[in-house]
């Protein structure tokens, strides 16, 4: 009996020492990120890799990290969206920094969104999640510079943002 | 929140320790002492031989000091809940604690009580207020030596609470913190009508410090049976429940004083049981 009594101690004392929900799971989906894909003007079916690509947001002077570079050189990138806010627009500069052939060219994209917190765990506490708008889900502009826009074409894919695993917008250049 | 919960862990650890080795050795030494004269029923040794002339059956009078159980209600108080209240300006509650007996070893026990919780986790600050009732039994597996009235006891209960909900503030978790710790979001979204059951074992010491005045603690293990979580929330604390966890396991305990309302009293005469009627079977 006494050693029944003094092993629940023992048990409820390990117990109070591993808390595994005290630190946010990298593995649990929290607040997404914008996943866009670039495809082939010429050839809509073919993904085609952007040179040098550099996402700003207007008000930020650091480009989004992506596969721990701020250059992009690939067919997809993720870009997060505000939480606080529901417009968020960036600066995409392909050739980023070049002054020759091929010139640095800016085009800004403003996503107009809705956002709904979700509750995640005790841990990671909520997370957003976004909706396109629907009427009015981006503007593409051309960039300070009156250069020709060197995205051709935008596409919504997907336009509720709930995770990462498949494309919400595609980019035609 | 774990640190301190491992400390009062430790601590009952230690105390649990104490308590069990001075239950065990008190008894040695009290055991020859007659009893007190308040039981009057002792027969005195020199009365001893007059009194088997009278008894009627021959059998019954073999040399055992007749034992005098007491039976009655027992109400207390948790006195952690009521401490706490002193220290943590985020806490408010008290349980009432009582016990009826129902035979040598077994008691029927409840337990009931209020709770006003605020959790002020890193990326969730919320108020947890309701109230809960717990029925079950409790054994006594302590053997006591004349009339002390000692309990060591594994138990059962089941838990219900009725409670509410407010989250007052949280935070966005961000893994890509491209626009920086965005300042957490009051929110003031209040949660009602919410309940949960649960299964609790319970291991429990409770000791007579003079008259009828005992002090005990009981340490829980909970199993949630039912839950009604809010809508985008969780319930992170329930009343009497305690804190939650990725599953449905949980802890409590609690630190009782206690007073005992004897009702009446059964004198144990141990019978010895003739061993005739087993060979006959």
């Amino acid at each position: 009996m006494k050693k029944l009594i003094l092993l629940i101690f023992a048990i409820a004392f390990t117990f109070s020492s591993c808390e595994k929900d005290d630190i946010c799971d990298a593995n649990t989906i929290t607040t997404p990120r914008l996943v866009i894909s670039f495809y082939d003007i010429s050839n809509s079916s073919v993904l085609k890799d952007v040179t040098n690509l550099s996402i700003i947001e207007e008000n930020e002077t650091e480009a989004v990290t992506f596969n721990s570079s701020t250059l992009i050189n690939g067919s997809t990138v993720s870009i997060p969206l505000k939480t606080d806010a529901d417009v968020t627009k960036y600066r995409f500069i392909l050739y980023f920094g070049s002054t020759t052939t091929p010139v640095a060219n800016e085009d800004q994209i403003q996503f107009n969104y809705t956002r709904e917190n979700v509750y995640v765990s005790r841990a990671c506490g909520y997370k957003t999640e976004y909706t396109l708008d629907p009427a009015n889900p981006f503007i593409l502009t051309d960039g300070a510079a009156a250069d020709q826009q060197w995205i051709k074409y935008v596409a919504v894919k997907k336009s509720t943002i709930t995770n990462e695993n498949e494309t919400h917008l595609e980019i035609y250049f | 929140m774990r640190h301190t919960l491992k400390y009062i862990f430790s601590i009952y650890f230690v105390l649990s320790a104490c308590i069990l080795s001075a239950q065990e050795t008190g008894p040695k030494k009290i055991a020859p002492v007659k009893p007190q004269t308040e039981t009057a029923p002792v027969i005195p040794a020199n009365d001893y031989e007059e009194v088997r002339k009278t008894a009627i059956k021959p059998t019954d009078t073999i040399n055992v000091v007749p034992k005098i159980n007491r039976y009655g209600l027992r109400v207390g108080v948790d006195v952690y809940k009521l401490t706490r209240m002193l220290y943590d300006k985020d806490y408010k509650g008290i349980e009432f604690t009582g016990d009826y007996r129902l035979s040598k070893k077994y008691y029927a026990a409840a337990e009931i009580g209020n709770e006003n919780k605020t959790t002020d986790d890193d990326r969730l600050n919320f108020t947890t207020k309701g109230s809960y009732v717990k029925v079950g039994f409790d054994y006594n597996a302590y053997e006591n030596w004349l009339d002390m009235e000692n309990i060591i006891s594994v138990g059962l209960r089941y838990g219900f609470s009725s409670f509410s909900q407010q989250l007052n503030d949280y935070k966005i978790y961000n893994s890509t913190p491209y626009f920086g710790e965005v300042p957490e979001i009051s929110s003031g979204q209040k949660y009602n009508g919410l309940s949960a059951s649960w299964v609790e074992v319970v291991a429990g010491v409770k000791a007579k410090v003079f008259n009828n005045v005992f002090v005990g603690f009981s340490l829980r293990l909970n199993t949630l049976v039912s839950n009604k979580k809010p809508d985008n929330f969780d319930n992170l604390y329930i009343p009497g429940f305690n804190r939650t966890y990725d599953g449905s396991f949980g802890v409590g305990f609690n630190y009782t004083i206690s007073y005992f309302i004897p009702i009446y009293k059964k004198k144990i005469v141990p019978v010895i049981v003739p061993k005739k009627p087993l060979p006959k079977k």
